[in-house]
């Protein structure tokens, strides 16, 4: 059995750990581990496990702050759907939003705005992620 | 020396893993093979279940599944759809305000063209799909366009695809624009989609067979033999397109655009990898 514990350890390594972890990998990572709001070290540097939208939304509540994140939501909601990519979940998010900016909830509509940026951020990255590795998928 | 000997045939097999998920398929006008593709794919499944005979894939899941099998036959005693196929053939048969008919506008008067379609059209530089055909037939002759999903145009396209029950699907990519819808088409089969991030390949190559809480999906590999399809779901019967935009909803997707160019070329690469499958439409499904 010995014998073949270094056949099976070159074969796992060579999908993945031989090449350097991407920062997007170790954030991804620490992010499943821990959640937001969480310090991490890349190459020397100091990182927190939050998506940009986050950090927007922690922003103080406030109408203006709620409008220009939505308005800022919409825009990449237009984004994703010029590319065809759009979630389908995304729509009813910002109308949520909406509607709480309307009631003056305006640390709801934030969070909900970033919800729906992020959803719609994710979805440009995964049409410009498939014409890349979508190759990867075919049969030989 | 045993260990060093196991350490190179292991570096051997990385490399090669390596270099098959670095996939050499065509992604170029160039390089795009249909033919090459369409055998790869056959040959994959064939790998996988080589029981199962290759004319058979025309029965989606119900090649694979002896106890999905089992129900289906049961449900096609009596099939669901027999009562789409007058209709259809009625509608088909009814001639527009203008005198003329669906016969004026399709070789054969319409009969037994289910294998050809979709086409690249030289003249609309595009891909034409049956049902495409089937509203430009009615717009040419004056009449409204209809729904693309359900109704009358599934009745008629199961009609027509009824008449040609047993026709081996020929789909040809006769030149350079053919071949760009063609990789439009395949690129779009194998995109990750949705918040599940799954392509259709997820589902009907790699997930093929797999139960899915209480189903299991059905493999690309003659695929749209069978449609239009009475779908149980549905309780009635609908398009290719029409299951595209649910399966797309399920991965969380936004569905695109039934006939949309999209879709159409989507059709257009699936239908030749099912070439040389005999029409088998309209089916019934759960």
């Amino acid at each position: 059995m010995n014998k073949y514990l270094p056949l099976v350890a070159a074969l796992v390594l060579s999908s993945s750990t031989v090449a350097a972890q991407s920062f997007e990998d170790v954030f991804n990572a620490q992010r499943a581990l821990h959640g937001y709001g969480h310090a991490f070290t890349f190459e020397g540097e100091q990182y927190t496990t939050d998506h940009p939208e986050e950090l927007e939304a922690a922003a103080p509540a406030n109408a203006t702050n709620a409008k220009a994140l939505i308005a800022s939501a919409k825009a990449m909601h237009a984004e994703v759907k010029a590319v065809g990519y759009d979630w389908t979940l995304t729509k009813g998010i910002l109308k949520n939003a909406s509607k709480a900016l309307k009631a003056g909830d305006f640390q709801k509509a934030m969070n909900l705005a970033a919800q729906a940026k992020y959803h719609a951020r994710m979805g440009v990255a995964q049409y410009h992620n498939s014409k890349q590795s979508w190759l990867n998928m075919v049969p030989e | 020396m045993k260990i060093i000997t196991s350490w190179l045939a292991g570096a051997a097999l990385a490399l090669i893993a390596g270099m098959s998920s670095a996939a050499s398929t065509g992604n170029t006008i160039a390089t795009v093979d249909p033919e090459a593709d369409r055998l790869a794919l056959q040959a994959y499944f064939q790998k996988r279940f080589p029981e199962v005979e290759l004319a058979d894939y025309g029965n989606g899941i119900y090649a694979l599944d002896a106890a999905s099998r089992a129900q289906w036959e049961e449900l096609e005693e009596f099939p669901p759809y027999e009562f789409d196929i007058e209709e259809g053939e009625e509608l088909f048969n009814t001639p527009f305000a203008n005198g003329k008919s669906y016969a004026d506008c399709f070789e054969n008067g319409g009969i037994g063209v289910r294998q050809n379609f979709p086409y690249w059209s030289e003249q609309q530089d595009q891909v034409v799909t049956l049902e495409l055909a089937i509203n430009q037939c009615r717009t040419a002759n004056g009449e409204k366009k209809l729904g693309w999903k359900k109704g009358k145009i599934a009745q008629i396209s199961a009609y027509m695809a009824f008449t040609s029950a047993g026709e081996l699907i020929d789909i040809k990519v006769p030149n350079d624009k053919a071949k760009a819808a063609y990789l439009d088409g395949k690129a779009q089969f194998y995109s990750r989609r949705g918040q599940l991030n799954m392509s259709c390949a997820n589902c009907h190559l790699q997930g093929v067979n797999i139960p899915i809480r209480a189903d299991r999906t059905g493999p690309t590999l003659g695929h749209v033999t069978h449609f239009p399809v009475f779908r149980s779901k549905w309780g009635a019967l609908g398009t290719l397109h029409r299951r595209y935009g649910g399966c797309q909803n399920n991965v969380r997707g936004t569905a695109l655009k039934a006939q949309g160019e999209e879709y159409r070329n989507l059709e257009f690469f699936m239908s030749y990898m099912s070439n040389g499958l005999a029409v088998n439409g309209p089916g019934s499904r759960k």
